[in-house]
């Protein structure tokens, strides 16, 4: 098979590349799972070292010791900050950009990808400028049009803005609409289908995998980002949760029983959701449909 | 049928007139609707602010509160050749240079080899994907915290290592600063470099790889041969986003060491635009970091596409 | 590619044009300073704080229902100037932060961010009476005028673990740290007994605000001038070489560690001693059976002459406020004598009252241990209200982190480098 069409709404299977004979794939499965370890022992150690009631640097203390375990840390934060509430705000936001992501994302590369229209050469070194830009470059005069002109402060709006249309999935769906057979599209408009009826009728349905994907990846920024919500946020009820754990992390967590354990227990708190998601739905990111055949 | 109707959308064709306006607007002129709201986003969050920065980049500006009366001098080019001959920002560019000369190949390789690797069926796949993946899902607020527990002087790294371990210890050591933080970020972008290579390695026809096979050639040979030119686009990007990442870098540092780290050992230029602009207050000087940053940084990246697009 | 230059073009003359028709909004008109009404103010999170300015809070709103006061806490600590400066030019500042760092205050000014207390009858007046003259006149800007409230100081004094230092055979009594060789010796014993990893664990890390821990109380007790004086550094003197030489000698001989320490580490018993002030003392008192003395000069000055770096915090009142009048009422009335006691009772911090030991005898009474604090109250140095203070101060920083903690270049070349660096800065304009 040249290239494979990625047309299904299953992630395609791991293709075996060629027939491995025994000894060689259990040397493959053994590098890998050396770095495996290699990879997630930070995590491993955090996970340990959240659950420990004086912190413990010795190298026995990679091991958990049955002594040594407590949830304090946990409870301690838990004290210090209102997690559901803040859990909401994080979903609020992250959910906002998603939806605006997908949305308007997804015209816009089709868009991209699939249509003819002047200055879309331009549209696109534009999409591929932004991305090179440091967010820090944006972050006063953006807080000033967010916060001062439109008067968004302490807002959801205000919170998404910055982030509602994420450019690495434009991307993401301009490379997977690029690689749909052309005749596809052809043969809708030869009917007589709109642009928009072929687009939610023929492409959108076949995207899935690429849906997917972009909300996996679009999912992490919201989720981890603090410095903006921090600044656009000054009521506590409206801060989501890596901001409130930010905050428990620099300010509070000093004065705790064991800080590096509460700091700790902070970073476990924030992964869990975003590594639970990827474990869900990881199978879907073997299709081909991110980045491939970059052509730019 | 197709000449009558034309490859277009739904519209009919009435006239000469409407050929004309069709032919310059393009084959599918909704297409502008369809990208109007994303374009509007892009100027809105993206170009406003920065014509904001590079306007006030003349200026010795700072910001205000509204309808405070404050006095804002033009100076021309003077931040610009105050930024160039600053020591501060100079030594941020060489910071940023010993991290892209540590990461960009490691990412490159490491990705890739892992690609390869994970590119088949095997028992607990999903544990594999999701170790390698899992440090790019989490906040580096969140696993900066272990990494500095690891990495303390008397942390567990250098109670194995006993007298081997480095005196300064390695956060705060001028010389392994830099490419700690580089070690770091490598280890943390990693799963989204595999993905980016995962899917080109889907690419790759079965068929090259049983040509060599034929030809006899050892998985080495194969891997130097089929698999590295095959995913050459890929490789593109992934250098490419990789640099990118590395001009812009500002996280990290600024958790891992505190700012600037010894001596200013991991002082990045984008966080010296931010110690100027938010904590000093000195927006203009900041704002021409940031455009000469960016000049640099795009320059950079132009110059990688050409040489590494070659066809 | 021409086509591309000309859309690119299009949409910056059409940004430019937005950035010149984005409004300003303008600031409150002339009559909000005598104007009343409800106000917000913004606490810092420092929990025995929140807890007093609550009460305050719900006093003042039960006598005042039309001018109900909204309280907010913001992070303390470096971000906290940064929210407030964000606030400032986002126009959305409250009326009143109580925990802004007058090392912050020349830059607000200059922003237009802060109201001048002259704007009220009794403005000036208020502040020299509460708080004495000669102290409250550091607090003045440049241009005469008072931009904050000096509000409440932590005298920064050295506290040190008294069972470790039993252990350690010195006296948990009467240790030696007066002079500068006595604190060094001390700190020898203590290292080398192996009674705590550090003498003492300042941090080593190179944000702008941490050499008022290391290098200004001792430059304090020494020579009791602040950073700048007369529009000069000072640092770079044979006082300030001193100062430094000695931090110097704590690092060469790893009596004080040169990586940060996360967390307390006079809490956690990695460090013997500390220089805090009493905002620590709630903070320690399950744990650690403390002592403290005055900051150790040279040559062993008596403890009553001896000056330490302030650790201040002020009130101050912000231009976007509507209701200034208000602002300033909720002020005095979280100044008077009583609310300045309620404070020490709660939070141990030192109100900026004249003559502390006397107004609140019962308490010390009660609280011997606040009684040292309270005397040194009296004797602080603070952070000086110039232009561009917090570069100067980062200026300074990255001297004291790259010659003091790391020995990477001689003190007095990295001093002096500083010094005409900071002169520079305060030139300008």
């Amino acid at each position: 098979m040249s290239t494979p069409l990625p047309i299904s709404s299953e992630g395609t299977p791991a293709q075996d590349l060629e027939v491995e004979t025994p000894p060689r794939n259990r040397f493959r499965v053994f590098v890998l799972a050396l770095g495996a370890v290699l990879f997630i022992f930070p995590f491993y150690y955090m996970v340990i070292g959240s659950f420990q009631a004086v912190a413990d640097k010795s190298l026995s203390g990679i091991l958990p010791h049955p002594g040594n375990m407590t949830v304090t840390n946990y409870q301690e934060i838990n004290d210090a900050i209102d997690a559901p509430r803040a859990l909401l705000n994080s979903s609020i936001f992250t959910i906002g950009v998603l939806l605006f992501t997908v949305l308007f994302g997804l015209l816009a590369g089709y868009a991209l990808a699939v249509m003819h229209f002047r200055g879309r050469a331009t549209v696109l070194s534009f999409v591929l400028l932004v991305l090179v830009i440091p967010f820090q470059l944006l972050q006063i005069p953006l807080y000033i049009l967010i916060v001062r002109s439109y008067g968004l402060g302490d807002t959801y709006i205000g919170m998404i803005l910055p982030f509602a249309i994420n450019s690495t999935a434009v991307f993401i769906f301009r490379q997977y609409f690029l690689q749909l057979p052309r005749e596809l599209f052809e043969a809708a408009r030869i009917d007589g289908a709109s642009e928009l009826t072929t687009m939610l009728r023929v492409a959108i349905p076949l995207a899935r995998p690429a849906i997917l994907n972009a909300v996996l990846l679009t999912f992490i920024g919201p989720w981890n980002e603090f410095l903006w919500p921090f600044l656009v946020t000054k009521q506590q009820d409206m801060q989501p949760f890596a901001v409130a754990l930010a905050n428990y992390m620099n300010n509070v967590a000093g004065r705790a029983t064991n800080p590096d354990g509460a700091n700790m227990a902070g970073g476990v708190l924030l992964a869990i959701p975003p590594v639970v998601l990827f474990l869900i739905f990881q199978k879907h990111f073997t299709s081909a449909n991110i980045g491939s055949g970059v052509k730019g | 049928m197709t000449l009558v109707r034309g490859a277009k959308s739904g519209s009919t064709i009435e006239g000469g007139l409407d050929v004309e306006k069709e032919r310059w607007l393009g084959r599918q002129p909704i297409g502008l609707l369809f990208i109007l709201p994303y374009v509007i986003f892009l100027i809105g969050i993206f170009v406003y602010p920065l014509v904001v920065q590079f306007v006030i980049s003349f200026y010795d500006f700072f910001f205000a509160a509204p309808g405070a009366d404050v006095d804002r001098p033009w100076v021309g080019l003077q931040n610009y050749a105050d930024v160039l001959q600053d020591p501060t920002f100079q030594r941020s560019l060489f910071n940023v240079f010993v991290f892209m000369i540590i990461n960009v190949p490691a990412t490159v390789f490491l990705s890739l080899v892992l690609a390869y690797a994970l590119n088949t069926k095997i028992r607990g796949l999903w544990f594999f994907r999701g170790a390698y993946y899992a440090p790019y899902v989490t906040a580096s607020v969140a696993i900066v915290t272990v990494w500095l527990f690891m990495f303390g002087v008397t942390g567990i790294v250098n109670t194995v290592l006993g007298p081997l371990a480095p005196d300064p210890s390695w956060l705060i050591n001028s010389y392994w600063a830099m490419p700690m933080i580089a070690i770091f970020v490598t280890w943390k972008q990693l799963g989204f470099f595999i993905l980016l290579y995962l899917a080109a390695l889907q690419n790759v026809p079965n068929e090259v790889y049983e040509a060599a096979d034929v030809d006899g050639a050892g998985a080495v040979r194969k891997f130097r041969s089929v698999t590295v030119p095959g995913v050459r686009p890929a490789t593109t990007l992934v250098i490419i986003l990789a640099t990118i990442t590395g001009m812009n870098l500002f996280t990290e540092p600024y958790l891992l060491t505190n700012g600037g780290g010894p001596n200013g050992a991991s002082v990045t230029p984008v966080f010296y635009m931010y110690q100027k602009g938010v904590e000093q207050g000195q927006a203009g000087y900041a704002a021409a970091i940031g455009m000469i940053l960016l000049a640099i940084t795009l320059l950079i990246a132009l110059v990688q596409r050409r040489l590494l697009e070659r066809d | 590619m021409r086509r591309g230059l000309n859309f690119v073009l299009a949409i910056a003359a059409g940004s430019l044009l937005l950035v010149a028709c984005v409004s300003d909004g303008g600031g409150p008109p002339e009559s909000a300073n005598t104007s009343r009404g409800p106000i917000e103010v913004w606490l810092s999170t420092n929990p025995e704080e929140v807890a007093w300015g609550e009460q305050v809070v719900a006093s003042w709103n039960s006598q005042h229902p039309d001018e109900q006061v909204t309280a907010q806490q913001i992070p303390a600590g470096k971000t906290s100037e940064e929210v407030i400066y964000s606030s400032i030019v986002a126009g959305n500042a409250p009326c009143v932060v109580l925990n802004t760092a007058p090392s912050a205050v020349p830059q607000f000014q200059q922003a237009g961010g802060l109201v001048a207390l002259d704007t009220f009858p009794d403005g000036d007046s208020y502040v020299e009476a509460r708080t004495g003259k000669e102290i409250a006149d550091q607090y003045r800007s440049p241009d005469g005028r008072f931009y904050q409230i000096p509000w409440k100081v932590n005298p920064v004094m050295i506290f040190y673990n008294k069972k470790l230092f039993a252990e350690a055979g010195l006296d948990p009594e009467n240790p030696p740290l007066a002079t500068w060789d006595e604190f060094l010796q001390t700190s020898r014993t203590l290292v080398q007994k192996g009674v705590a990893p550090a003498a003492i664990w300042p941090a080593p890390s190179s944000e702008f605000f941490q050499s008022w821990f290391d290098y200004y109380p001792l430059s304090a007790a020494r020579t009791q001038q602040q950073l700048v004086e007369d529009g000069k550094a000072t640092f770079d003197s044979p006082d300030g070489l001193a100062v430094g030489q000695f931090w110097r000698t704590m690092y060469a001989e790893k009596l004080a560690p040169q990586e940060k320490y996360n967390g307390d580490s006079f809490k956690d018993g990695a460090a013997a001693m500390a220089s805090a002030g009493p905002w620590a003392i709630p903070v320690y008192k399950d744990t650690i059976d403390w002592g403290v003395v005055p900051i150790p000069t040279e040559d062993g000055k008596p403890a009553d002459q001896i000056y330490t770096f302030s650790d201040e915090k002020s009130l101050a009142i912000y231009y976007a406020c509507e209701h200034r009048l208000t602002a300033w009422e909720f002020v005095k009335s979280a100044t008077t004598e009583a609310a300045d006691g309620e404070l020490l009772e709660l939070t141990g911090q030192m109100p900026m009252r004249q003559n502390l030991p006397e107004v609140y005898a019962s308490y010390f009474a009660t609280h011997p241990d606040y009684e040292q604090f309270a005397d040194q109250a009296g004797r602080v140095v603070e952070v000086p209200n110039v232009q561009n203070s917090t570069e100067i101060w980062q200026t300074f920083r990255n001297a004291w982190t790259s010659a003091v903690v790391f020995d990477d270049e001689p003190i007095d070349k990295a001093f002096a480098d500083a010094a005409a660096r900071a002169n520079e800065l305060l030139a300008e304009e």
